[in-house]
């Protein structure tokens, strides 16, 4: 902690507004524009003073990075509105048009004459400031080294499309011995274009009707459009005059509609672009200074990935609202699944994005439901309930792809989850543990029939996956009198956490390396040095109830022409108790371990996660 | 009056305001250069820097294609130690074989090899405009990228640089895909320069003598690619491209291990500027504290490999000056003995490293349990038994080349070496029905070691093996001499004489990517 210091600063400025105006007494037309901008600053040092890690020990690193975002938002619409006798319509026509960008310089500095963290990041701010500050005209990437008195300035040419390196003569000071900058400067567009029809029979029939045109320049020229439908209809049953009065909601709502993602994807991927490629300055204080080099190839066909989703549901209420809930029955297959996947080689990158034939289905059941326990003048008391059902599968895939990385000395390439047709997202796949043999080392099924069971060879779908298949909350709300108490608990089942914390890190080996581990690891029987690889040893059950929330607040009576208007006293507690099998801190944790390069999402691993916190909170609200 | 004037005020704006921000989505070249698809580089030149740069990296790393040639032979082994170094069976499954189509360098080698070429082909394409050292650079690369290919898959993906990126890559294999690398060689050595020994710099490029010395090896291998016996056509080739190599001034050197320093040498034909640290420190203990830390206790060696030299089997000491106190070959190295006085800071021994091992101040070293830091021959888990998990901190013989009293990027990783050349020549006379007696004692001499009688096919692979240990080439030599699918310890049984691992898999994303791919049988 002594050796390293991480400093991030972001300023950041944000402006909206709109203008709206009726046209006629039918036509409305909105024009919403929106900017946000911010800047930052970041400075990571390692000093010269940490051992053993090559490249630093004596040397001493540092980052010194800078970004800037800039969007921009301009949303303009069209409502026209008509009422007729029975029935309402209204038509919505729009566009929208969103720019990001991003600009800035990553620096690196190796070779640092203190060992003082404030003084490097001054040493390496002055040394890269300095550099650009002699640098005339644009520039992609700056650098020197030890073996030139030089600073060497690399530029990429529009006019003759060619990337040119100069020496320059350094009038600067080189306090950091070792220099390189690279800059980027990128843009995304975004540009939809939107339609909207709602037409109302009765305030009992409700139909909806949406269609949407999405571009993002981030597409391949060949389809950088979704076209996304969608339709809706309600029937108020409640308002039909076969349902009796103590019915006071019933409405059955049915739709379909396709919706279009590209989370995930980056600048620039799906066209063939040429620019410097990245400089790197070795553990020696070389830099390494590769030439224009083809950072992405194109890939016309890559496209949005559309799910199409279709939901029926009932809505009911009785006896003016004191019982109400809902059902809903949904089925949500999204198909050209965006990933990024090893292309056919040669390729210039061992991941390109591409749509991979695949369909990934999620189905399930939601169901709430909440009741007015006690209606009275003083005392009320109210709960609602709510559990849902998800199962998830993918289907229709040919590959078999790794993912869910697992972190720990010795576990490199280590992984636990397994992206394969007829399984669920995030399932795993590892050796099943068989226990410790009489000499204290692990033994674990075998799967491939050589009658022997390897850690490595014997992996298997162990029938777990990280999703939970269900989940529930339940609230509960008191007032009596001037007092009221809310509560919300939550819980989640039917899912398993890798302990890649205790895979990692307490083990036999780590007793024998002299790091601390747990106290279990005394008595169970491992051998010094048993190994610790992947297996289900580490993979438990990750069912919990979790009392999530509890609030009591006391309103203060307040009479008559005080200082105070209304007076307000309350006691929060968040995350108060865990129930739970679990034996690391908490089940409910995702780490972002890795995906071993393939894209595919993870979830359920524990690696030193810091577990949510428990927290009181004591608060006063008054108005005056 | 008023109120129409704000509409149309209204209006307008609006219709500006979509106008001027409808955009066609095309991105704007703010930092690089963008082209509908390939249009030939901007700049060859840098481009060759670049491929070179990214052989760099390829050979300076212990995994990928050095573990391929090293652990899945029997040179090296890299047994799991406590918790180090299972790495989810990445080192273990190479020296059993016992990898699979997932395994991390299986793809890692098809990715990388495969893509140096695509860079090598987008110089070549005549809309960059290359030259005729770029294109000498450019084919040496893409034809050493391809064999390698070949050589480890049995079959190599072509990407044409001037169809679109989504046209799917042909695949070559057998006579149609040496046919196509050897032009490649030929293409190269007709357009690259003629360098020298000892020619600085210039070593660490391509040259003539680079060009010819992987035509020789292509040709020495043949008959391991395309099956079949050794044709004396090409052995007479591998021959006289030798004297070649011999002509432009490269020689044999006595000093071995100074052969491994930054220093000029007769015998390097082509090095790059790749950090030697891996194979410095992947089998160095944690506590071998020597210039950049200690090591990673990770790799060893057979002690059947280890027993090939001359020497006592169990003590390869030496002085400090180098003389060897156990009876070993110069070759074998040796830890230097205590009391003798300090090696130049640095009490790491040099070859193959057994027994007692010492700190620079002379101190006897321990592991980090407390015990002493005796490097032994077995491979002893626990119990007592022979195996390649759960081992503890000291087992097996370490292997030094390149010694880290001199650097970790000492800037000269030889990549091929006249030594080699010289053997390569004494194969191609003993496969062509001459004597390679004379060839191998000349080197052996040089080595201080005894001269043989007469030199067996045995002995010939057993002088590669003494000779360019742990220089990334014994793979190859195994199969070339029938030897690559033999029992050695820790093979898995049902591995021992199975031909399907003399090929490494097509990793299973490319076959889906690939449909022209086919998986090699047994996979």
């Amino acid at each position: 902690m002594a050796n390293s210091q991480i400093r991030t600063n972001t300023n950041r400025v944000l402006l909206n507004g709109s203008v709206e105006y009726a046209l006629t007494s039918n036509i409305t037309a909105k024009v919403n524009l929106g900017y946000d901008q911010s800047e930052g600053v970041n400075n990571s040092v390692l000093s010269a003073d940490i051992r053993n890690i090559n490249g630093i020990q004596d040397i001493g690193f540092g980052t010194y990075n800078t970004l800037e975002r800039e969007n921009q938002l301009l949303e303009a619409t069209l409502n026209y509105q008509k009422e007729f006798d029975n029935s309402k319509l209204d038509f919505l026509a729009g566009f929208s048009y969103q720019k990001f960008a991003t600009r800035g310089r990553n620096a690196t500095g190796r070779g640092f004459g203190t060992t003082d963290l404030n003084g490097m990041v001054a040493d390496l701010q002055s040394s890269v400031n300095g550099a650009q500050s002699t640098i005339n005209g644009d520039f992609q990437q700056f650098y020197y080294d030890p073996n030139s008195t030089d600073l060497f300035v690399r530029r990429l040419l529009p006019e003759s499309r060619e990337g040119i390196t100069e020496n320059l003569a350094p009038a600067f000071g080189k306090s950091v011995t070792s220099v390189t900058a690279d800059t980027f400067n990128n843009a995304d567009e975004l540009q939809s274009f939107f339609g909207r029809i709602n037409y109302s029979i009765a305030s009992k029939y409700l139909f909806t009707a949406t269609i949407r045109a999405d571009g993002s320049s981030r597409f391949g020229t060949d389809n950088q459009y979704g076209y996304f439908p969608s339709g809706a209809f309600a029937w108020q049953l409640g308002e039909e005059d076969f349902i009796g009065d103590n019915v006071s909601t019933l409405k059955l709502r049915l739709s379909a509609g396709v919706t279009g993602n590209q989370d995930g994807l980056g600048y620039g991927l799906a066209v063939s672009r040429q620019r410097f490629g990245g400089l790197g300055i070795d553990d020696g204080g070389n830099v390494n200074a590769g030439g224009l080099t083809q950072v992405s190839t194109e890939i016309p066909s890559l496209q949005w990935e559309p799910t199409l989703n279709l939901n029926v549901g009932l809505d009911f209420g009785f006896n003016n609202e004191r019982l109400s809930g809902s059902i809903d029955v949904y089925r949500n297959t999204t198909t050209d699944i965006l990933l990024r996947t090893p292309p056919a080689a040669p390729a210039s990158d061992p991941f390109q994005f591409g749509n991979i034939d695949a369909t990934i289905l999620n189905q399930g059941i939601e169901f709430a439901i909440g009741y007015d326990w006690i209606q009275q003048e003083d005392v009320n008391f109210s709960t609602s309930f709510n559990i849902a059902y998800n199962q998830n599968e993918v289907q229709d895939f040919g590959g078999l792809i790794d993912t869910g990385a697992i972190n720990g000395q010795g576990l490199t390439g280590a992984f636990a989850q397994r992206f394969a047709a007829g399984q669920s997202l995030f399932s795993y796949y590892m050796a099943e543990f068989t226990g410790l043999d009489s000499a204290g080392q692990p033994t674990f099924a075998d799967q491939n029939g050589d009658g022997v069971g390897n850690v490595f060879q014997d992996k298997t779908f162990v029938g777990e996956d990280a999703l939970p298949d269900v989940t529930t909350g339940l609230s509960l709300n008191l007032n009596v009198k001037n007092w009221d108490l809310a509560a919300y608990f939550t819980g989640q089942f039917g899912f398993s956490v890798y302990n890649n914390t205790a895979n990692g890190l307490f083990t036999s080996g780590s007793i024998t390396n002299g790091r601390n581990v747990t106290r279990d690891l005394l008595t169970s029987g491992d051998a010094p040095g048993a190994s610790a690889d992947v297996s289900t040893r580490y993979l438990e059950k990750g069912d919990f109830v979790r009392f999530q929330n509890a609030t009591l607040g006391y309103n203060w009576p307040l009479k008559g022409e005080g200082l105070f208007k209304s007076l307000r006293l309350s006691l929060t507690g968040q995350n108060l108790f865990l129930i739970t099998d679990y034996s690391g801190l908490d089940p409910e944790v995702t780490v972002a371990t890795g995906d071993l390069g393939s894209g595919v999402p993870t979830r359920g691993i524990d690696w030193s996660a810091f577990p949510n916190p428990r927290t009181i909170t004591f608060g006063i609200n008054a108005s005056f | 009056m008023k109120k129409f004037n704000l509409k149309l005020y209204f209006s307008s704006f609006l219709l500006l305001a979509g106008l001027a921000s409808c955009t066609d989505l095309e991105l704007e070249e703010t930092d690089s250069f963008i082209d509908p698809g390939f249009q030939g580089l901007v700049d060859p030149a840098s481009a060759v820097d670049g491929l070179y740069n990214d052989l760099r990296g390829q050979f300076e790393n212990q995994g990928n294609r050095y573990s391929f040639m090293e652990v899945t032979a029997d040179s090296h082994i890299v047994p799991t130690r406590g918790t180090d170094w299972g790495d989810n069976g990445l080192w273990s499954s190479l020296h059993q074989h016992l990898w699979q189509p997932d395994h991390a360098f299986v793809i890692g080698v098809f990715d990388e090899w495969n893509r140096n070429q695509l860079r090598a082909s987008q110089i070549l394409d005549s809309r960059s405009n290359p030259s005729s050292g770029n294109i000498g650079d450019a084919s040496f690369v893409r034809a050493l990228s391809m064999w390698t290919i070949l050589d480890f898959y049995g079959q190599v993906p072509f990407r044409d640089t001037s169809l679109p990126s989504s046209a799917l890559p042909e695949v070559l294999s057998g006579q149609a895909a040496l046919d196509f690398i050897l032009n490649d060689v030929d293409t190269a050595i007709s357009n690259l320069p003629s360098v020298g020994a000892q020619a600085g710099e210039a070593n660490s490029r391509a040259s003539i003598a680079a060009a010819k010395f992987l035509k020789a090896k292509i040709l020495l291998n043949k008959h391991v690619t395309l099956g079949g016996a050794p044709d004396s056509g090409d052995m007479a080739q591998v021959i006289s491209l030798v004297d070649d190599i011999a002509g432009d001034g490269y020689a044999l050197q006595a000093g071995y291990f100074d052969l491994f320093r930054d220093t000029p040498d007769d015998e390097t034909i082509w090095s790059l500027p790749s950090g030697v640290g891996n194979v410095i420190f992947n089998g160095l203990h944690y506590n071998s504290l020597s210039q950049g830390g200690g090591g990673w206790n990770g790799f060893a060696t057979l002690a059947e490999y280890y027993d090939m030299f001359e020497g006592d089997p169990n003590s390869n000491r030496m002085e400090v000056d180098f003389t060897p106190l156990d009876g070993q070959e110069e070759r074998r190295g040796g830890v230097p003995n205590m009391g003798d006085g300090v090696l130049e800071d640095s009490q790491v021994g040099n070859g193959f490293l057994i027994g007692q091992q010492y700190a620079a101040d002379g101190t006897p070293l321990t592991d980090r349990a407390g015990a002493p830091l005796t490097f032994k021959r077995d491979f002893l888990d626990g119990d007592g038994n022979p195996n390649i998990i759960n081992n503890d901190e000291t087992t097996g013989i370490r292997v030094i080349k390149y010694n880290p009293r001199y650097g970790a990027f000492n800037g000269h990783k030889i990549i091929f070496r006249y030594a080699d050349a010289h053997l390569m020549k004494a194969e191609a006379m003993m496969r062509s029905g001459g004597d390679p007696t004379a060839m191998v004692n000349e080197l052996r001499v040089l080595r201080n070691a005894s001269p043989l009688g007469t030199v067996s096919e045995q002995d010939m692979l057993d002088e590669r093996g003494r000779e360019l240990f742990a220089e990334g080439w014994r793979r190859q030599d195994l199969l070339r001499f029938g030897q690559y699918t033999r029992d050695w310890i820790f093979k898995a049984a049902g591995s021992v004489n199975n031909d399907k691992y003399k090929l490494f898999p097509i990793p299973a994303a490319q076959l889906l990517a690939n449909p022209n791919l086919v998986q090699n049988p047994g996979y």
